[in-house]
Order: C-alpha cells, then sequence, then structure tokens
C-alpha cells in the first residue's frame, strides 16, 4: 500500500495574502473632500488593486459614493465640491488640474445606479461614445460594439433589435447595456455606483456574475450599501463609517473574523 | 368613544359632499360658457365656410370675398414669429437648466421670465410699437412678428427649462462619465431626452399667438391685399375678424364667424397634436 | 428556469470544490478500511504503520472542509438545498475524519497484538471489519449519488453490525473468563471491536445526514441500537 499523498490548492487564507501582493492600480492618500465647508471625507488611505473586485461598503452617509465619484471627477461639474490629497491611477494624481478630464474619463469608466440609457437606438447608445475618441470605419465601429455588447453579457438577447431604442430594454438588460457602454471605451478601471440596487435578484444575479468576468480585464470598484453583494462579489472590501475608512482588507478576513469592533457591529447587524 | 368617531366621520362627510357640490358647480359652470361659446362659433360660422374662403382675397363690402390673404398671412406671421423665438427661447432654457441651475442668477431669469409670460399682449404690443414702430415711422410685418415672438419666447424658455430638469443628473453624469464634452452632452443627449417635451412647448406658443389681435393692433395693423412685404403692413386673420365683425355688413360679419371658427379649428388641431406627442413620449418611456 | 446551474458561477465551483474534497475523504478514508482488515488478516505491522500515518491526510482534508464550509456560509448566504448541502458537508466531514481516526486506531491496536501469538479468535474482527467497511462504503456511494433511499437502507443494516458486535463481545468475554492468560489480548480486541462498532455508527450518521440533505427532515423513526452489551 502506498503513501496517500495530498495534492490539493493552497487554503484561501494563503491565496489571499499573495493576493495582497497585487499591483495598486487606483491608490488614495490624504483624501478629503468637501461639500462647500461641509467634511464628507476625512483623511482616506487605501489601495485598489489591478484587476481585483474591491467593494466599499457602510451605514448611509458614510461617503463611500462620495469616495467613488472623486476618482473620475464628476463632482466637478458641481459647485461648492472640493477635493483635497492625491487619488492616483497608475500613480499620475488624477486631481491634479493639469491632468485632462478626457484622458481620465477615458481610462475611468462609471456605471450608475439608475440605468441611464441615452434616448438612441441600442446600437448608438454604444457608438456614441466611441465615436467621440476614434473615427472608425462601420465595420470596425459594428466589431466594437459587437465586442462591447458580448463583454456586457448582453449580446444574445439583443443582436437582432440593434437598431431599436434602448428604452425598450428591461430594467437588467438596460443595467447592462450601460455596463457595455462604458466597457466599449477600453477603460482601465470601473467604478460602479450600486449598481444593482434597482434590479431584481434575478438581474442582479447576471450582474455579479458579469463582475466575475470583467475583472480578467478591467479593475473594478463597487459601492454596495448590500454587504452580502460586497461579500459574493469582490475580492477586497473597504468600510466607512462618517467619511473615514475604517478597515480595509481581504473580503474572507473581513466577513469572517474583522479587526476592528466596529466593523464587526456593522457586519453583524448590531450597528446602533 | 365610538360614537364621537363617527360623529367625526359624519360631519367630515358632509363637509366632503359640500366641496364636492361647489367644485362641480365650478366645473359646470365653466363648462357651460364654453360650450356656449364654442356651440355659437360653430352654429355661426359653419354656414359660412366654402371653399372661396381659401381661394378669394379679402374684398371691399358687396364683393364676393374670402380670406385667402389673411390665412396666408397669419400663417407667415406666426410661423416667423416661431421661427425666431425657438432658438432664442431654447439656448434661454438651456442656460437656465444646465449653467444657472440653483443659481440666484437662474432665479432671477426664471422670475422674470415668468413675469413676461403673463404680461397682458397689448403691453407687449405697445412696447414694440414704441421701440421699433416709432423709428421706422411705419407699421410693419417685422413689427408684428417681433411682437408676437415676444410672447411665444417665455413658453418655450419655461418649457425648455423645466423638460431639460426632468432629464435625470445621472444621465448627464453618464454622458459626462465617458468624456462628452457638455455641449455634445447637450445637443446630442439632453436634447433628445427632452425632445418632445420641448416640441410640445413650441406648439403651445404657436397656438397661443395664432389668435393675438392686440400686438398686432399696434405694430403690423392690416392689409387688404395681397401683400408679403415685411417692410409693409400684412393682411392676417384676428384684425380681419376685428374689422370685418365691427364693421355693418352681412358678408363682412359672416366671413368674421368663418375667421373665427378657422382660428378655433387651427388651435384644436395644434393643441391636439401636441397631446400626442406628448403621450407617445411617456409611453414609450417604460 | 430549469438551469441547475447558479447565476454565479464561481458559487457553482465552490461547491464543487467542497464536494470534491468530501469525496477525496471519502476513498481514503475506504482505503484505510480496507488496509487495515489486511492488516487483521496478514499480521504486517509495516502496512499497519502506512495506514498510521496517512491519517494525517484525512485530517488535513477535514481541516479545509472545515475552512471552506466557513467561507461558503459567511461570503455566499447559502439558502434551501445550497444551504443543507454546505451543513450536511461539515457534518459528514467529520464523521469521516472520525472513521479515520478509528480505522488507524485498529491498525495501532494490531500492531501490538502482532507482538504475541495469534490469538483464535482474532478470526472474527476481519468479518466485523469488513461488514463495517461496506457500511462506509454505502453510506458513502448513496452521499455521493445523493441517494435517500440507499442512506436509509444503510441506516438499517446497522443493526446487523451492532449484533455481530455483541456476539464477539460475548465471546470474547467467555474466552477471557476460560484462559486469564488470554486477557491481554482479548482486551486489545475488545478495542479494535468496539472501534469497528463505532465506524458502523458513523457510517449511520453519514446516511442520516444525506437524508437530511435530500428531504430536508431528519429521519424519525429510531435508530435500532443492537449493540446490547451494556445491558
Amino acid at each position: 500500500m502506498t503513501e496517500i499523498t495530498l495534492s490539493r490548492k493552497p487554503s484561501t487564507a494563503q491565496a489571499d495574502a499573495s493576493a495582497l501582493q497585487a499591483k495598486a492600480k487606483l491608490t488614495a492618500r490624504n483624501l478629503n473632500f468637501y461639500y462647500g465647508d461641509f467634511k464628507a471625507i476625512n483623511d482616506v488611505n487605501f489601495d485598489v488593486a489591478e484587476k481585483c473586485v474591491t467593494s466599499l461598503i457602510g451605514p448611509s452617509g458614510c461617503g463611500k459614493s462620495t469616495l467613488l465619484r472623486i476618482f473620475n471627477r464628476i463632482y466637478s461639474i458641481y459647485p461648492g465640491m472640493r477635493a483635497e490629497g492625491q487619488a492616483t491611477l497608475d500613480g499620475e494624481n488624477v486631481l491634479d488640474p493639469k491632468y485632462s478630464l478626457n484622458k481620465l474619463r477615458s481610462k475611468i469608466g462609471m456605471v450608475f445606479q439608475k440605468p441611464v440609457p441615452f434616448p438612441m437606438t441600442i446600437f448608438n447608445n454604444i457608438s456614441y461614445g466611441i465615436g467621440h475618441y476614434e473615427s472608425l470605419s462601420k465595420a470596425d465601429m459594428n466589431n466594437r460594439v459587437e465586442e462591447a455588447l458580448r463583454q456586457a453579457a448582453l449580446w444574445d438577447e439583443v443582436k437582432d433589435k440593434l437598431g431599436q431604442s434602448a428604452l425598450g430594454l428591461s430594467g437588467g438588460q438596460q443595467q447592462r447595456l450601460c455596463i457595455a457602454r462604458a466597457v466599449a471605451l477600453k477603460p482601465e478601471v470601473i467604478l460602479f455606483d450600486e449598481p444593482t440596487s434597482a434590479l431584481d435578484p434575478i438581474a442582479t444575479g447576471k450582474i455579479e456574475q458579469l463582475f466575475a468576468e470583467l475583472k480578467q480585464h478591467f479593475t473594478i470598484l463597487i459601492v454596495t450599501h448590500n454587504m452580502q453583494q460586497a461579500a459574493r462579489c469582490s475580492d477586497f472590501t473597504a468600510f466607512m463609517y462618517l467619511g473615514e475608512l475604517v478597515e480595509f482588507g481581504v473580503t474572507e478576513t473581513m466577513f469572517t473574523k474583522p479587526t476592528k469592533q466596529q466593523t464587526e457591529d456593522y457586519i453583524t447587524g448590531r450597528f446602533g | 368613544m365610538a360614537t364621537k368617531a363617527e360623529n367625526l366621520y359624519f360631519r367630515r362627510s358632509v363637509m366632503n359632499a359640500f366641496a364636492m357640490l361647489l367644485s362641480l358647480s365650478a366645473a359646470v359652470i365653466g363648462l357651460f360658457f364654453l360650450g356656449w361659446i364654442l356651440w355659437t362659433t360653430f352654429s355661426k360660422g359653419l354656414p359660412a365656410l366654402s371653399w372661396s374662403l381659401f381661394t378669394t382675397t379679402t374684398a371691399p363690402p358687396g364683393e364676393p370675398g374670402g380670406l385667402a390673404n389673411a390665412l396666408v398671412g397669419s400663417l407667415v406671421l406666426c410661423l416667423s414669429a416661431v421661427l425666431w423665438a425657438t432658438p432664442v427661447g431654447i439656448a434661454a432654457g438651456t442656460y437656465l437648466a444646465e449653467y444657472a441651475n440653483h443659481t440666484k442668477r437662474g432665479e432671477v431669469i426664471r422670475f422674470v421670465n415668468d413675469i413676461l409670460l403673463s404680461a397682458p399682449s397689448i403691453v407687449l404690443g405697445l412696447f414694440i410699437y414704441t421701440i421699433i414702430v416709432r423709428p421706422m415711422e411705419s407699421f410693419s410685418a417685422y413689427a408684428g412678428v417681433i411682437a408676437l415672438g415676444f410672447i411665444v419666447l417665455p413658453v418655450v424658455v419655461r418649457t425648455t427649462d423645466e423638460m431639460l430638469r426632468l432629464v435625470p443628473t445621472q444621465m448627464r453624469e453618464a454622458a459626462l462619465s465617458l468624456g462628452v464634452p457638455q455641449w455634445k452632452v447637450t445637443t446630442n443627449v439632453l436634447y433628445r431626452a427632452a425632445r418632445s417635451g420641448i416640441t410640445t412647448g413650441v406648439l403651445l406658443g404657436l397656438a397661443r399667438i395664432s389668435g393675438e389681435t392686440a400686438p398686432l393692433i399696434f405694430t403690423n395693423t392690416n392689409n387688404q391685399y395681397w401683400s408679403f412685404s415685411p417692410n409693409s403692413p400684412m393682411a392676417n386673420l384676428p384684425m380681419t375678424i376685428y374689422e370685418y365683425s365691427k364693421s355693418p355688413f352681412e358678408d363682412w360679419q359672416q366671413l368674421a364667424w368663418a375667421g373665427a371658427l378657422l382660428i378655433t379649428l387651427f388651435v384644436l388641431l395644434v393643441s391636439v397634436t401636441a397631446r400626442i406627442i406628448l403621450l407617445r413620449n411617456r409611453v414609450q418611456n417604460d | 428556469m430549469g438551469n441547475n446551474e447558479h447565476i454565479v458561477k464561481s458559487f457553482d465551483s465552490e461547491l464543487q470544490r467542497l464536494h470534491g474534497e468530501i469525496q477525496r475523504m471519502g476513498e481514503i478514508a475506504i482505503s484505510q478500511l480496507d488496509a487495515s482488515v489486511d492488516v487483521l488478516q496478514r499480521r504486517d505491522s509495516d502496512a499497519a504503520r502506512r495506514v498510521v500515518a496517512n491519517d494525517d491526510a484525512i485530517d488535513a482534508l477535514e481541516h479545509e472542509v472545515s475552512n471552506d464550509v466557513l467561507r461558503l456560509l459567511a461570503l455566499r448566504q447559502p439558502m434551501a438545498r445550497d444551504l443543507r448541502e454546505v451543513y450536511a458537508a461539515l457534518r459528514i466531514s467529520s464523521d469521516i475524519e472520525r472513521i479515520g481516526d478509528y480505522a488507524a486506531n485498529v491498525a495501532k491496536r494490531s500492531m501490538v497484538l502482532n507482538q504475541g501469538a495469534p490469538v483464535s479468535l482474532a478470526h472474527g474482527l476481519p468479518i466485523l471489519a469488513k461488514l463495517a467497511n461496506s457500511l462506509v462504503k454505502e453510506s458513502l456511494t448513496a452521499y455521493a449519488n445523493r441517494d435517500a433511499d440507499a442512506a436509509k437502507a444503510v441506516r438499517d443494516r446497522d443493526a446487523e453490525l451492532d449484533m455481530q458486535y455483541t456476539a464477539l463481545f460475548r465471546e470474547l468475554l467467555t474466552y477471557m473468563a476460560e484462559d486469564p492468560k488470554q486477557i491481554t489480548p482479548c482486551t486489545h480486541l475488545l478495542f479494535m471491536a468496539k472501534n469497528i462498532e463505532r465506524i458502523g455508527d458513523h457510517a449511520t450518521n453519514i446516511a442520516e445526514n444525506t437524508w437530511f440533505l435530500v428531504h430536508g427532515e431528519t429521519l424519525t423513526e429510531g435508530r435500532e441500537k443492537r449493540d446490547l452489551t451494556s445491558q
């Protein structure tokens, strides 16, 4: 009788430790954010690992959406909002006024809570953004649109009705269209602001499956008020409270043995 | 305790019935007079309708005449007014909704616009008379078009402003996140989203000016002939009706009724079109 | 909606991993049991030593299963059948681990036995062990196939094992009473027999957990306990 050897994949704790060595795609250093005089984000420091899914959780008003929206400077259209500190993409500070907004938004895409397809045909929804940056031949544009729709797992459902108005799609399909729209520009990072809170469980499931596929090509940062979603989908989780980053770590560790009492209270539903 | 609640309920239902009665009566009274006006217009105007109305120009009393030049003239005046007021109105509405939203300046502009919206049209007529007709030393279609345009303008501004503000902010942000510049977002995305609302506003403005007489009295007056030079008065329907109805001539009075009916029908047509556009958009949107 | 896969495919792969671990545990446990029967029949102490060493493999797998179950519960919030699967996996892995321990204990004691002269009654043990082994194999097969009826059948057969154990127990007592020089080896045999009987009980546990997994209820009819040695 021979020796029985144990050959299995290493346990998850070891795998995650190596994941922590992953390169940081986005970083925040001493980040502060103000709505007028109100300080919404207080001295936040953390890293978003490349080609991983990171989620931001926390109670309402903790600043997670605010933090997300700093990275593509979408707050700049509103007067009275300003950010201080450093938010870097590949080492370059995106908050620097010299960093072109156009370049920033081609590298960082965003998907919002409410599915907002443009009032155009499905095809035009996708080609609109592409057409702004590149002038492609008809065939090339068709290919790009198809590729984007495939990446968003929507191609099979809409390939026969590309010429129809996007407003005729269901909620879940519209949200996947918005994802396709963001993906079409071939960004490096995609920000999701509560992407499934307006959708039913099945549509939510499809989008969560999409995260697993998308993270092979893009770095993903999600804000969600549903911490079970963060547990299901993300590799890393950050817990925020009242504008501060309380804890950040590997998702499995955060949800099985968080280090801070506040985190544990929030996760177990003991929050006052 | 139970009877106290019952008493209260009884009192409330009595009040409810009373209020219902009052509002019904108000509606009935309003509808009654509206019905009467429409009935009179139809019954007097319908017999006067004939093909010659559309083919013959206005003629002195006694001679067979029609309203052809007045109709065409009205159309030209109204469409020209809409033509200049619409782009200006849309631009102003866009400025209010996109750039001056939530600012003091924006609030002030909106307020002034609302005043202009409810300004008596005769005041507008007098205003144009003073600044255009007097220096030019003649009545003209130009002045008429400008005056009528000032009636359409606040309607378009208001509608554009409201429709653009109805577009969810997230659509703006979504378009901006793609890296598209602000002006392109406004023209490609926002206008398209607010398209039907803005069109409705324009149509309603058109419906309003098609029957306006007072501004034309001071700016354009009227013209008996088939003349469409902008520097001189142009024939138009409201003023023709005004003149004809004041006159003692039977055939002119008949033509006046026919003209009134035509204006009513035109306003009805435009309003129904506006409604259809709005409804179609609402159905599509969900 | 006839698709049996989860929409989020990584959930399926994590459940598969869990099942694979248990299957592997089962395979190792069964080969351990077969090996220890062998050891009894052939009095091979080297083989016995190998059996003891290989018990670490089962322990390590049980550890993995625990970690994976904890992870699944925390991160996936399994419901209904998924929840019962994860729960059953936890219980069953613990039972298999005990089965492995008992098999190793039997091997250890047989090493001690082999140092002395062969005992005539030792022949009763392999028969007991083969019966226990078949119970374990059947219960693991029932689990692998999620076959609740096969699981119920295992539970009923445990009574047979208990009866044989009781008979062997009485025989050994009689033997010890007749010949005091045989007390030491017989005591070892007693313990080994008890371990094998416990293996049968754990196989029955696995069967009951499989029934729960499939039906969501525990088997209410009382388990027949024919182990009358305590009476």
